[in-house]
């Protein structure tokens, strides 16, 4: 029985499949993979080769991710558990794979038709890996959130805004200024020990795994000139969480999530930046917010 | 809608409270209006905890009126303009 260990933003995944099948994954996935084995993975991910008819039946349906163009994805209740019916993005209302994850978010069961191509199975393949990634902050001390963040060495700084606010402009000036880009669209933010950590999580391309001790917080948008205001309170919670990845359909998961992010802003500073983009940005940035 | 409809409401919502704020997050199932959350100060806290499916509008005007030492007329005032804003709120979840 296949076995593969990855890790990502410091949690571990045992990936197995059924003895005739074999695990592939995309190759944003393979620097995230471990050698060796775990005793004790935080998230368990059983393949399982061709995807029911039984689990075909759309009852009980409890969130849809769709706009008006496409199908992400559908939750269920299924039993005790979470059914999960994923789209393909390139065929309309194409189902891709079947997932089935359990109430304490800890064990997932993939079904996926193989590879056309090379017979293997993809487990992880978009969107249901990032959906994967989500529920590890369900289960965990973290939030997933739309956001660039940078490291200068000592400091990580995470931009975070709606779409078009110049989260990967603000990275790639901090990167001219000499800062290291932990990823420009996706974050895990995590607790570990006294502090926050920032995460990057696989992506379409293959990147390293990169992390960094955070520093603060930095709500941004367009601006004719560059500004900066602290938040605090609800405001700043408030603020970080419609930058979040949500699926609110349980009082338990929202809870869960402004516990986590108050907890974050009574230690970190959340600032709103209005900024220009221009390398200005980060002299200005650090002199207000050290 | 009256008090006794904004108490069945209150399910369908998160809360957290934060310094002498509420955040309320209503439950969703779907991804829009993921930005659509909720920030009651003081006063509308306080009348928020008071919706309990057992206290009518009046009761409340009277513990508001009590718990913040105004007068019935600023009391009432400050409720009925909060149960409105309220009503608009859940209805548009």
């Amino acid at each position: 029985m296949e076995r593969i260990f990855l890790s990502i933003a410091g949690f571990t995944i045992c990936l197995i499949a059924d003895e005739d099948s074999k695990i592939a994954l995309d190759d944003g996935y393979f620097p995230f993979v471990i050698p060796g084995q775990s005793n004790d993975p935080d998230i368990i991910i059983r393949t399982k080769k061709g995807i029911p008819k039984e689990l075909l039946n759309k009852k009980h349906l409890i969130f849809e991710a769709k706009n008006e163009l496409r199908k992400y994805f559908s939750i269920y209740q299924h039993m005790e558990s979470y059914k999960f019916i994923i789209y393909d993005q390139q065929v309309e209302n194409k189902i891709q794979q079947i997932a089935i994850l359990d109430r304490e978010y800890t064990n997932w069961v993939i079904y996926t038709n193989p590879n056309e191509e090379d017979n293997n199975l993809y487990p992880l393949q978009y969107p249901l890996g990032p959906i994967v990634f989500y529920y590890f902050t369900v289960k965990l001390d973290a939030i997933m959130i739309h956001a660039s963040g940078v490291f200068d060495g000592l400091k990580g700084r995470v931009f975070s805004g709606f779409s078009g606010t110049g989260k990967s402009t603000m990275a790639e000036l901090w990167q001219k200024s000499g800062s290291l880009i932990i990823n420009d669209d996706r974050l895990i933010i995590r607790k570990r020990n006294a502090g926050f950590e920032i995460h990057n999580t696989p992506m379409f391309y293959p990147d390293m795994p990169k992390m960094a001790p955070l520093h603060s917080i930095n709500l941004i948008y367009h601006s004719k000139g560059n500004c900066i205001k602290k938040l605090s309170g609800t405001e700043a919670i408030s603020r970080i969480m419609t930058c979040c990845i949500q699926h609110d359909y349980d009082k338990r998961i929202i809870e869960h999530q402004l516990s986590f992010i108050s907890s974050i802003t009574e230690q970190i500073p959340v600032y709103e930046v209005g900024f220009f983009p221009n390398e200005k940005i980060v002299d200005f940035i650090t002199d207000y917010a050290g | 809608m009256n008090v006794s409809e904004l108490y069945n409401y209150k399910k369908h919502f998160a809360s957290r409270i934060v310094g002498e704020e509420l955040i309320l997050v209503p439950v969703k199932s779907n991804v829009a209006d993921m930005d659509k959350i909720f920030t009651l100060n003081g006063v509308g806290n306080f009348i928020w905890e008071k919706i309990d499916g057992k206290n009518s509008e009046e009761d409340i005007i009277h513990e508001v009126a009590n718990e913040f030492d105004v007068g019935t007329e600023t009391a009432t005032m400050d409720v009925k303009e909060f149960l409105n804003r309220l009503y608009d709120i859940v209805t548009k979840i």
